[in-house]
């Protein structure tokens, strides 16, 4: 008979910040505000707290702290959701330039501190 | 080891074997998956053929449109449904995937048309339904076209050492302010400042490439910083300029799409050298080179030319060059009559209303709706249910390309599309009417001379009508924010303890369908009237509040007769999840809000709702309510407490309405029921937040029987027979079209009406019978309930119920009731307030000593203790138990 160790009983922590993630995201979607920017790219705001917390720890979410990062990871077709800190180095006028001058659609979240 | 992902469209087309040109075909428009298209065509009418712009499609299985794309299937058909691009542009997107044929040797499209039209988007959304990687979308405002083909760039090494060395510094606060005074020296497209002007941000790419002038100013302040910061000596900021292969030249060998924006804005004279080129890219010719001027420029290096093959093209290559169409010879000139004659720009139509509704339904839901309904009409309203399914589909696909789940708005309006439809519709017209009103070039001609002296061209350039607009409209509607109160409504404070943080009340949390339109169309008020009345443009004031009338986006109630048919969109963007038609799905969220009401007035009660009560015995008790006919005999449903009963499947209890009216006319003495059989005070409440058990409820409370105990004089009846006849009714002397009567018994055609009942209710003072007072809009679904305190577990689901309940005990009770009041009278004659007034008094003795000599409102009236009711409607539990 199979004994099921414990690691078939917990959930693995990857999994859960993936889950966490998805929830966070999903209430940001809900009752954060939604810019629509160009080709078909949203970015969500998303009150510092636990559900930016969550987004930032889910590995298939880029973080992206300056222009730079963020031009990267909108250029990479492997990453589809980005994570912009509260105190990234840029203004929303750069975030949608960045998205207006790379034609892809991607979906951003961007911390914002609600205190 | 991970395999890397091959693009078939980095292949020269030359080298595509059969096998490889299948994998890249992806079909669109055949038999089975047809494809809206509009189209000119001869649409005869009485006998007489006219040519007529239409949407139809296109369903060819021999020829149907091809994507060449290195994308699945899948996602190809849903990014070209979900992101397609407005009717009226559908022709150039055809045209566009014809160019982009393998075969094809015009590997440019040039599109004219006004700001925000959509022109880089289309250009754009070609190249993403082929690839996953970013097309790159280059803006020519002011720019020289030269440096298309050869650009002198800023080259900071390998790893922008000296830029991440900067941002890092930047972050951090410790960049000198020498150097943040030098960073405001670099071009201003480059740096972002913050609202207290301090330096945000640098747009290193950007400057990287910022054209020769600008890259040469910018090498030299870098140098600057690189000095005052001593990174000049650390290893790895290295700083150089450099000549190298142009977007033009490094697309071509790569393989990709790029966007020329804005290409008419681009610097005079500097596309003169580009003509040959184009006529290579539009494939007059079979090669052509191109010579290096910036080689050995100022000792830089690079390439010193280039030669463009017909046999080196790939099948990813391709050129969209868009302009705007208002030249207006300064920042926007007219092109090359040789541009011109070789790109041969197609000129995007303005847009028609069902442009507008395109693009607000995409905006909306994620995909145009109203296209896809137009298109295939018949079928969507044959099988509603399948056409819905397939929407979610192409919406949730959409959302796994984009791997971020669908916004709970999007999916609550996808599941109600053809309110969606029917809302987009008078938007649209209402967008396309502002537009028109706006448009200081056309008002003469399109009937709207009289705004001659309001709208100018400053105006229309700031205030005009475009998509964007319509964006800035609904990103503002979407979030759920505080609202401003009524100016006159009664406001009281606690003037003691400011310096400590304020107490709220337990949050509520809104689904967000639940007011999307109320948000949305009270923006859209305030915005008008921003935009005219309050800078003086009166005229154009009136003549949009008349459009908005016209096009039913508030939900008012007509005064001047009854209430208009027509469906409003804000009635139709405000969605609650209890409409939902899937009983399955009401008996889910019946059953939480039922488990957690129990839980919370039962806080011995532990178990989960799956232990509490199971979907299935919820849907079926949900089945039996929604079957059963309870109004006629004032029969009603209530939460049921009883473990043992729930436990076998009977969450709920049924009731009846027993008036002491009918005791009273019959003589009867004695009462069969006593205090123990009343249903409590929270059981009751709880009814109303259950979907389908508060409608129920809230169609059986009405009276019935006033008739037979107010035998003489109406109470205050000033209103005319409607038909003029004055006919009494057959059950007393009380004229049948008495009003108030009317409004008591929820016969009004008003839809508005008010009434009481009695329930049990147990506090520190003891068990009492007690009042509910209801007030509601039946044609809004709307009702104000206004009783003692209700579990904080069921306000949420009295907002989806359409419920505001008021605690009478509240200190703001009055004006809580009194915002109630006026959402619920909204557009109404003021005279319904009196009627109101009226109805209430039937069954409530305002007979007492504070109110003497007073004419008191409904509101104070319903938040009274002291007023009691007469001939009480007592809430019964029936004999027999559950159900």
């Amino acid at each position: 008979m199979l004994n099921p160790g414990p690691e078939r009983h917990v959930m693995s922590t990857d999994l859960l910040d993936e889950v966490a993630s998805v929830a966070a995201q999903k209430k940001a979607m809900q009752e954060g505000g939604c810019k629509f920017l160009p080709h078909g790219c949203r970015l969500f705001s998303i009150p510092q707290g636990w559900e930016s917390n969550m987004i930032r720890r889910d590995k298939g979410v880029s973080t992206c702290e300056t222009m730079l990062e963020l031009e990267a990871a909108v250029q990479d077709a492997g990453v589809k959701v980005l994570f912009i800190p509260v105190d990234a180095l840029m203004t929303d006028e750069d975030i949608e330039k960045i998205c207006q001058r790379n034609g892809v659609t991607k979906t951003l979240f961007k911390e914002v501190n609600e205190a | 080891m991970k395999k890397d992902k091959v693009h078939l469209l980095d292949k020269k087309i030359k080298d595509l074997t059969a096998k490889d040109l299948e994998k890249l075909e992806k079909p669109l428009g055949t038999s089975d998956r047809p494809f809206p298209m509009w189209g000119t065509q001869r649409i005869e009418h009485n006998g007489r053929a006219d040519l007529e712009q239409v949407l139809s499609v296109i369903s060819d299985d021999t020829y149907p449109m091809k994507v060449y794309s290195d994308r699945p299937y899948k996602e190809v058909i849903a990014l070209s449904y979900c992101d397609m691009p407005v009717p009226s542009m559908l022709p150039l997107f055809f045209d566009g995937l014809e160019r982009r044929k393998p075969e094809s040797t015009n590997r440019t499209q040039m599109m004219i048309g006004d700001p925000g039209a959509g022109k880089s988007f289309l250009g754009a959304l070609q190249g993403r339904l082929r690839t996953d990687r970013p097309i790159e979308v280059l803006d020519c405002g002011g720019k020289n076209m030269r440096e298309l083909l050869f650009e002198m760039v800023l080259d900071f090494g390998s790893g922008d050492a000296l830029p991440k060395s900067i941002d890092k510094r930047l972050q951090a606060g410790t960049l000198e302010p020498l150097s943040m005074g030098l960073l405001k020296q670099l071009p201003a497209e480059a740096v972002s400042l913050d609202k207290d002007g301090h330096v945000k941000s640098v747009d290193w790419n950007w400057l990287k490439t910022a054209g020769g002038d600008e890259v040469e100013k910018s090498f030299e302040v870098l140098k600057k910083i690189s000095k005052t910061e001593g990174l000049d000596n650390a290893g790895g900021n290295a700083l150089g300029m450099n000549s190298q292969y142009g977007p033009l030249i490094r697309k071509f060998m790569a393989g990709e799409e790029l966007v020329l924006d804005e290409y008419n804005k681009s610097r005079e004279g500097t596309d003169d050298n580009l003509q040959t080129i184009w006529q290579f890219f539009i494939g007059e010719l079979k090669e052509c080179t191109v010579e290096n001027p910036l080689k050995n420029k100022d000792a830089t290096s690079g390439p010193s030319e280039f030669t463009f093959r017909r046999e080196d093209m790939k099948a990813g290559f391709f050129i969209t060059l868009t302009g705007n169409k208002n030249e207006d010879g300064i920042t926007t000139r007219s092109l090359n009559k040789s541009v011109y004659s070789r790109l041969s720009p197609q000129t995007l139509p303005d847009p028609d209303i069902i442009d507008w509704q395109h693009r607000i339904c995409q905006m909306m839901t994620g995909l145009p709706v109203s296209t896809l309904y137009t298109a295939f009409r018949e079928q969507a309203d044959k099988d509603p249910e399948a056409f819905g399914d397939w929407l979610m589909w192409l919406r949730e696909t959409k959302a796994e390309v984009e791997g971020t789940p669908i916004p709970e708005l999007q999916q609550t309006l996808l599941s109600n599309w053809k309110n969606v439809v029917n809302s987009s519709e008078k938007l649209a017209r209402f967008y396309d009417r502002w537009a028109e009103m706006t448009d200081a070039d056309k008002i003469t001609a399109n009937g709207n001379a009289d705004l001659i002296e309001e709208v100018d061209e400053e105006y229309t350039k700031k205030e005009g009508i475009d998509f964007r607009k319509i964006k800035q409209h609904l990103e503002e509607a979407i979030p759920i924010r505080p609202r401003i109160q009524k100016e006159d409504a009664p406001r009281a404070f606690n003037t003691k303890a400011w310096d400590k943080m304020p107490k709220l009340s337990e949050p509520v949390p809104e689904n967000v369908s639940l007011n999307f339109g109320t948000r949305l169309t009270e923006f859209l008020e305030r915005m008008v009237y921003e935009k005219t009345a309050a800078v003086g443009k009166h005229n154009l004031y009136s003549k949009l509040q008349k459009s908005m009338q016209e096009f039913a986006l508030r939900d008012i109630t007509l005064q001047e007769g009854a209430r208009s048919r027509q469906r409003s969109v804000e009635e139709d963007l405000n969605i609650s999840a209890f409409n939902d038609r899937d009983l399955h799905k009401q008996a889910n969220m019946a059953r939480k809000v039922f488990c957690d009401y129990l839980r919370q007035v039962n806080p011995e009660i532990k178990a989960t709702d799956e232990e509490i009560i199971t979907p299935k015995a919820f849907y079926d008790t949900l089945k039996y309510v929604a079957e059963k006919d309870t109004a006629p005999k004032n029969e009603i449903f209530v939460a049921n407490r009883d473990p043992e009963s729930i436990y076998h499947g009977k969450p709920l209890v049924e009731a009846v309405i027993k008036d002491i009216a009918v005791y009273t006319a019959q003589n009867l003495d004695e009462l069969d029921f006593t205090l123990d059989d009343l249903v409590g005070h929270d059981d009751f409440i709880a009814s109303l937040a259950l979907p389908t058990v508060g409608a129920k409820n809230l169609s059986a409370v009405w009276e019935q029987n006033i008739r037979l105990i107010e035998p003489s004089e109406p109470a205050n009846d000033t209103a005319a027979a409607p038909d003029g006849t004055g006919v009494p009714s057959a059950g007393g002397s009380i004229p049948s079209y008495d009003e108030s009567l009317l409004v008591a018994e929820n016969r009004s055609d008003k839809k508005i009406a008010t009434t009481s009942v009695q329930v049990l209710y147990k506090d520190a003072d003891g068990e009492r019978p007690v009042s509910i007072h209801i007030v509601r809009n039946e044609a809004r679904n709307k009702t104000l309930v206004v009783s003692e305190k209700a579990p904080s577990k069921l306000l949420s689901a009295f907002k989806e119920a359409g419920i505001m309940h008021v605690d009478r005990n509240d200190p703001n009770a009055e004006t809580k009731v009194e915002a109630a009041l006026t959402e619920l009278t909204r557009g109404m004659a003021p005279s319904i307030n009196a009627r109101l007034v009226d109805a209430f008094k039937y069954r409530n003795n305002i007979n007492v000593e504070h109110l003497q000599g007073k004419a008191p409102q409904l509101a104070e009236l319903l938040v009274d203790k002291k007023v009691d009711m007469m001939f009480p409607k007592y809430v019964i539990r029936k004999k027999s138990a559950g159900m």
